[in-house]
């Protein structure tokens, strides 16, 4: 159907006049045809025209609504009319798609995108589902998949106000990971939202046995209980997490170099250095007193005692069990609902430490291609990868931000405040999902680390409305608006059909 | 109220002649305990045998033992594990069970696809007691996700429940790819949950939150080589009021050496080892060796294990054994494979040691043949229940029937 005409512009910004009986909206995909070749444009502005002048429409005006004139203008359709400002996202020749170099037809009409001109979007290898197309606020029947492989490893920004649509976002990528072996995903959620305890969740997925469920308070009957040994800590461990003066570090590091896995337990019942390495009593006591705190541990002067997550004899293999399941391709949900930022980053630290290790030795022995790439989901991103964190050192976080995607161990960074992320970071996120935004700043900071140019895509980006978000990535070919459906809805289907096996129980007397 | 907790007897596990006795005779002694305690019931967490059909020589002993608690008027209550439960349902524990020796509190009932367990309840103590069987390689858990916990939970008074299954959040880097279930399998609200399968001594007294105190009491024996190592005894629990107490069992005492033989000929590592008994005094002991790394010279078989034993056994060593597996030699040449499966890797080896048998009238093709055979009879597994002597008939009929074995 044709929409419009192509009249003036230059190259970005081509002006189109909408036809009159058609509503041209922010953020539509059209087509125009240029030579042997298709031009898929997007409106990024929309703009009233008139044959009168701007004088006369406003006397026009005043004559209407000061007098109640019955003025009529002559060919209404023809002298009044909206004007789209239009950028040329690829052209499109033989099914595949290349960047825009040309302009379309001088006059050429404009008209509605169909199924047939994205015949380029093919289904990647390992396709990761991130929504439907979308143009304007219509929703095509056209599923958007990336190269999850690729841009897992490369991180992924998922940036939106409250409200937008970032948990149903993520809760549908994580519903359509888990039955992909192409990827492990580890979810720290701080809002136990995404397993669906008392709520549909990933508790219900038809292959629930890839879904692992961490959780320190009340499991649920299969979900297994977070306990994490003292024993596996490690001084680095902590860095991003805690704050240590240079004394504590050196304090913190010699206990370790002394008493290896059992430097927290020596700490706290004040176990003597060797000779040579010694620190105020104060420090020590500051040390000690901030582990006990952080760790929920308690020393009654003579015995310690754990009471929280971090266990004296529980959880020796929990870091471990954790990396097979993300290396056998698993969704691993770790509940960090109940405890403070610190506790939470810690736990994320110490699996992640160990996760990057892992990989990195099978990048050394010549395995990584064999293993699937690894996406840790982190909430709240910029308290680890904030500019005022990384002020004070590097974490395991920003190492991966920076190298993880040689070693396929990415991050998916979910935040509302993605101006808090240092640029250097910002542009290291090769993918980025972005939901309505409100704050300018933040939108601005997207817009100047974005794969494609979303310079003319700021008012869209403030319009975009819940569940509606344009993706920009190194690995697609233009930044594609998408409406993500409900999670309700993109479940229904899977969910149905899902068929218990029923134990005939042999070995229990039955009567 | 005070209980014996026991798992993993494991009666009839070692097969040498001389320590084939030992897992009787620690359950006769933990039994003899349990009575001279005036313990008021008997929980036994599963494996209680070796197999689902015991050995009469060993199966005798038990009975004795567990007929002697009838006539004393202490209660057994058990669930089967890994080791005796048997698919087909074929167990000496429902035997013993039919001839009143013990109650077996896996009982139910299945209501709307749900396992509803029911309580045994201990007469004179009104405990109130049930458990689910273990089955190997996890099998259980299916057991344990459709288990009605509603009724279990609610239920008021003592309980106890039993189970055969090591606990994710509790196991050790041991059991680090062991199958395990999480704690949250287990039904809530038990005073008491009387663990077996693991074979280390655990118990939590920590209560975890909306769990009584878990206990593993470990085997009442060491089961193999690197158990004697490791525990060198085993136990079980005696729980009075909720306080716990571990009673150990020693039969023998064990002594371990344990020698890393890297740059060591074959008789440096012999002389390390007489160095390493020569001042010591082996009464009543069952000693462990093992050894470890690569020699400089010579083979693991070179090494003179005859002086070593008999000189043990002269210091009055009840038993001795070795372990080499991970002692190697330099003086085998590293052989690289390429293939595909076993059978591709056996095929190459073969091919590579052909021309070692020497026979009349064996061609290089038939001795391919005859060695092909021979690894494929020889793999055949013991089955379940079977006695060795029939185990032992059966492979010599396989190698008959073969025409390159004949």
């Amino acid at each position: 159907m044709v929409r419009g005409q192509v009249l003036s512009g230059e190259f970005g910004k081509i002006l189109v006049r909408q036809k009159s009986d058609q509503a041209l909206e922010l953020g539509e995909l059209l087509i125009a045809e240029a030579a042997e070749k298709k031009i898929l444009l997007q409106v990024t502005g929309l703009i009233y025209g008139s044959q009168i002048s701007q004088q006369n429409l406003e006397l026009i005006s005043g004559m209407k609504l000061e007098n109640n004139l019955p003025l009529e203008f002559m060919d209404p359709k023809l002298r009044n009319y909206t004007l789209a400002v239009t950028k040329s996202l690829v052209s499109i020749e033989s099914k595949k798609a290349a960047m825009a170099k040309t302009l379309p037809h001088f006059f050429g009409e404009v008209r509605d995108v169909t199924k047939e001109d994205l015949s380029f979007l093919t289904k990647p290898k390992t396709p990761l589902f991130i929504g439907k197309l979308r143009s304007g606020s219509k929703t095509l029947d056209m599923d958007i998949f990336l190269e999850g492989s690729d841009v897992f490893a490369h991180h992924i920004l998922i940036a939106a106000t409250t409200g937008r649509g970032k948990s149903n976002l993520t809760s549908c990528m994580l519903w359509d990971t888990t039955t992909k072996d192409f990827c492990g995903i580890l979810v720290l959620d701080p809002h136990d939202e995404y397993y669906g305890r008392n709520k549909l969740g990933l508790k219900d997925h038809p292959r629930r046995e890839n879904v692992v469920y961490y959780t320190p308070f009340n499991a649920p009957p299969g979900a297994k209980t977070l306990k994490i040994n003292l024993r596996t800590i490690r001084p680095a461990h902590f860095n991003g997490v805690v704050d240590w003066s240079d004394p504590q570090q050196q304090a913190l590091n010699a206990f370790y170099k002394q008493f290896g896995n059992e430097w927290i337990e020596s700490i706290v019942l004040e176990k003597p250095l060797s000779k040579g390495m010694d620190f105020y009593e104060g420090t020590l006591a500051v040390v000690k007193r901030r582990l006990l705190a952080l760790l929920d541990l308690e020393f009654d002067g003579q015995q310690l005692y754990d009471k929280g997550v971090f266990a004296l004899n529980a959880g020796e293999t929990t870091i471990n069990d954790i990396c097979n399941e993300l290396e056998s391709a698993k969704t691993v949900i770790v509940d960090t609902s109940g405890f403070q930022s610190s506790t939470e980053i810690l736990i994320g630290s110490l699996i992640t430490h160990e996760i990057f290790r892992r990989y990195k030795k099978c990048k050394t022995d010549g395995s990584l291609a064999q293993k699937p790439v690894i996406s840790v989901i982190l909430e709240e991103a910029p308290r680890v990868l904030g500019k005022e964190v990384l002020e004070k050192g590097p974490n395991i976080f920003s190492t991966i931000a920076r190298e993880g995607r040689k070693f396929k161990v990415g991050l998916t960074a979910i935040t509302q405040l993605p101006s808090l992320i240092p640029r250097e970071i910002l542009a290291n996120i090769n993918t980025k999902i972005i939901l309505g935004i409100e704050m300018a700043p933040e939108r601005q900071a997207i817009i100047e680390s974005a794969a494609q140019d979303l310079s003319e895509d700021n008012r869209t980006i403030a319009s975009l409305d819940i569940g509606e978000a344009i993706v920009t990535s190194n690995f697609a070919r233009f930044a594609m608006p998408i409406k993500i459906p409900l999670f309700e809805e993109f479940t229904k289907e899977s969910r149905r059909g899902k068929e218990t096996t029923i134990s005939s129980f042999t070995g229990v007397k039955l009567g | 109220m005070k209980f014996a907790h026991l798992a993993d007897c494991h009666i009839g596990s070692w097969r040498d002649p001389k320590l084939r006795h030992i897992s009787t005779e620690a359950f006769a002694r933990a039994i003899d305990i349990c009575i001279e305690k005036e313990v008021d019931f008997i929980l036994i967490a599963g494996d209680l045998f070796q197999t689902s059909l015991p050995a009469i020589e060993q199966l005798k002993g038990a009975v004795e033992k567990l007929k002697e608690l009838k006539d004393q008027g202490i209660p057994v209550y058990i669930i089967a594990g890994s080791h005796d439960f048997s698919p087909s349902g074929k167990t000496m524990l429902d035997v013993l069970e039919s001839a009143g020796l013990f109650i077996n509190v896996a009982q139910g009932s299945v209501e709307d696809k749900q396992l509803r367990l029911n309580f045994t309840i201990d007469p004179k103590t009104g405990a109130k007691i049930t458990g689910l069987l273990g089955k190997r390689a996890g099998l259980d858990r299916l057991y344990y996700e459709q288990l009605a916990r509603e009724n279990l939970e609610e239920e008021d008074g003592y309980k106890i429940f039993m189970f055969h299954a090591a606990l994710e959040e509790f196991k050790p880097k041991d059991l680090e790819k062991a199958v395990v279930h999480p704690l949250s399998l287990l039904p809530r609200r038990f005073n008491y949950y009387a663990g077996g399968h693991v074979h280390y001594v655990k118990q939590f007294d920590k209560k975890e939150e909306g769990f009584g105190m878990i206990a593993y009491p470990g085997p009442l024996f060491p089961n193999s080589f690197k158990e004697l190592e490791d525990l060198q005894r085993g136990g079980f629990y005696i729980v009075e009021d909720d306080r716990i107490e571990w009673h150990p069992i020693q039969i023998y005492n064990v002594h371990s050496i344990s020698l890393e033989c890297n740059h060591k000929t074959a008789e440096e590592v012999r002389e390390m080892l007489l160095d390493e008994i020569k001042d010591k005094e082996f009464n009543d002991t069952i000693v462990t060796i093992r050894l470890s790394g690569t020699l400089e010279a010579g083979k693991p078989s070179d090494i003179n294990f005859k002086d070593i034993f008999t000189m043990l056994y002269d210091k009055s060593a009840y038993f001795v054994m070795k372990n080499t597996a991970a002692l190697t030699t330099k003086e085998f040449e590293e052989i690289k494979i390429e293939a595909k499966n076993t059978e591709e890797i056996e095929d190459a080896l073969i091919r590579e040691h052909l021309g070692q048998i020497k026979m009349d009238n064996l061609s290089v093709e038939k001795e391919k043949e005859l060695v092909k055979a021979l690894v494929r009879a020889l793999s055949i597994e013991k089955e379940e229940g079977e006695r060795q002597a029939d185990f032992e008939e059966r492979i010599r009929k396989e190698v008959k029937g073969n025409e390159f074995l004949e």
